[in-house]
């Protein structure tokens, strides 16, 4: 086993980190390192935090990490925030917010760009959840980039997906709702202390009972919470209800088939691109496929038309 | 570095202490961020003892802090020390803004890589810093995969 794979295991911080940034940048030994953890993956408890920008997500974060480690867990975190699409650069801010657990050891913050990603992480973002679980932290919590109507990859890699809440949107926030108010499992109406927070508590209370009518959903009810996270008001009641649905998870049979299915996720993903990166690097060494990617750039053929083509001639 | 990258410089801007004077980081940080690096910003009234461990959970490459009032000359060696203490030796330090001359003798030798005095264009801090990254990845084995490129328009 490499050195940073044994030491990561071991719980340090340097060589976690390390491993976190061989992965971010594709480095081949990242993946060298991944696959030496792996088998050591699958205890800790993956909870995404999402919802739109100005949500105070980093603030709520920053309270939850205070309640775990209250209750005794060591708690990782990963906070996903916009890289530009011209430049790659980023400015990654959610640590500020977190300051107060800087010299706890039992804390782990790690700021990503998304790096040219879409769907509110980056592509790295699992990879650096499998090395935080690896590392033996007991809760991995990822907070998305704010987050509009669809941006919700986070769905499909955390184990409990809160969706974060506030007063005061204006219309905005119906377009939303109706986007992310199927996918949540726990709801957190953060800002409750401001004006509005009675109608939009009611409002999405009705949805969620909506949702809650429909079949197999119905045996999870998201439950709706107020907060006043600067205070830390309701974090507690927050961290009930994240622990009640990894029970409920654990008791349904599905915490363990969802680590499945993030795991097929991503090798599908994987596939998908070094395929398509290994399809177009052969069609361009040769000239009768190089001119068909050449017509999709001058508008000749149709793309979709164009793909099939190429599909066919290279037999698949 | 302005075309895009698969590996960007990822460098952590912090003060520390009690200064609390915020529009120099908040410039550097955004001409660093046009430059394509990820810049980490980690706050104010920070202690070395926070920087050090940001920067060690964040792998960063660069630790940059702000200075803008006294403090430095006690606190900045501290930083280094804790850095190389704590296996951050191969992390780059450096400081920007109000380093009286006679200080930097004392700061450089404790091992500040570079002090950019007050009225220092930030593409030149951008260049130095881009100049000091290419250098060290053509140093490190070349170990990263190319990534796929679009094909060329023809």
């Amino acid at each position: 086993m490499t050195d940073i794979g044994c030491a990561l295991l071991a719980g340090q911080v340097a060589a976690g980190a390390r491993a976190i940034r061989w992965l971010d940048d594709q480095d081949p030994r990242g993946r060298e390192v991944l696959r030496e953890i792996f088998p050591h993956t699958g205890r800790a408890h993956l909870v995404g935090i999402t919802g739109p920008p100005g949500a105070g997500k980093s603030t709520l974060v920053d309270a939850l990490i205070g309640e775990q480690r209250a209750r005794g867990r060591r708690v990782g975190v990963i906070a996903v925030d916009p890289s530009s699409p011209f430049t790659g650069g980023a400015i990654l801010g959610d640590r500020v917010r977190m300051q107060r657990h800087a010299l706890d050891e039992g804390v782990f913050v790690r700021s990503m760009g998304t790096r040219g990603q879409a769907g509110g992480l980056s592509r790295s973002t699992y990879d650096a959840c499998l090395v935080l679980d690896a590392m033996g932290y007991d809760v991995v919590l990822v907070e998305t980039v704010g987050v509009g109507q669809d941006e919700i990859d986070i769905v499909s890699l955390a184990h409990t997906t809160v969706i974060v809440m506030v007063p005061g949107l204006g219309d905005e926030v119906q377009a939303i709702k109706a986007g992310l108010l199927e996918v949540g499992d726990v709801f957190l109406l953060n800002k409750a202390d401001r004006d509005g927070v009675e109608q939009v508590g009611r409002e999405l209370e009705l949805m969620l009972h909506l949702r809650g009518q429909d079949g197999e959903a119905a045996a999870w009810r998201p439950p709706l919470l107020r907060m006043v996270a600067t205070r830390g008001e309701g974090t507690g009641a927050a961290v009930d209800a994240l622990e009640a649905h990894a029970a409920h998870l654990r008791a349904s049979g599905q915490y363990q088939r969802q680590a499945g299915l993030r795991s097929y996720h991503q090798f599908t993903a994987t596939l998908r691109e070094a395929a398509t990166r290994r399809l177009l690097e052969r069609a361009l060494r040769h000239s009768a496929t190089a001119a068909l990617v050449a017509d999709v750039h001058d508008l000749k053929v149709d793309p979709y038309s164009a793909a099939e083509a190429l599909l066919a001639q290279t037999e698949l | 570095m302005t075309a895009k990258s698969s590996r960007p410089l990822r460098i952590l801007l912090a003060k520390l202490g009690l200064d609390t004077h915020t529009v120099g980081i908040t410039v550097v940080a955004h001409a660093l961020r046009e430059a394509g690096m990820e810049v980490i910003f980690a706050g104010l009234k920070q202690t070395p003892e926070m920087v050090v461990s940001a920067a060690i959970q964040e792998d960063v490459d660069v630790i940059g802090i702000s200075s803008l009032s006294a403090g430095h000359t006690r606190s900045l060696p501290r930083l280094a020390r804790l850095l190389r203490e704590q296996g951050g030796a191969d992390k780059l330090l450096i400081v920007g803004g109000v380093i009286p001359e006679e200080d930097q003798p004392l700061l450089e030798a404790a091992g500040v890589a570079r002090i950019f005095t007050m009225g220092t264009d930030t593409r030149e801090i951008a260049r130095y810093l881009n100049d000091w990254w290419l250098a060290r990845l053509a140093r490190a084995e070349p170990a990263t995969r190319t990534e796929p490129s679009a094909p060329p328009r023809q």
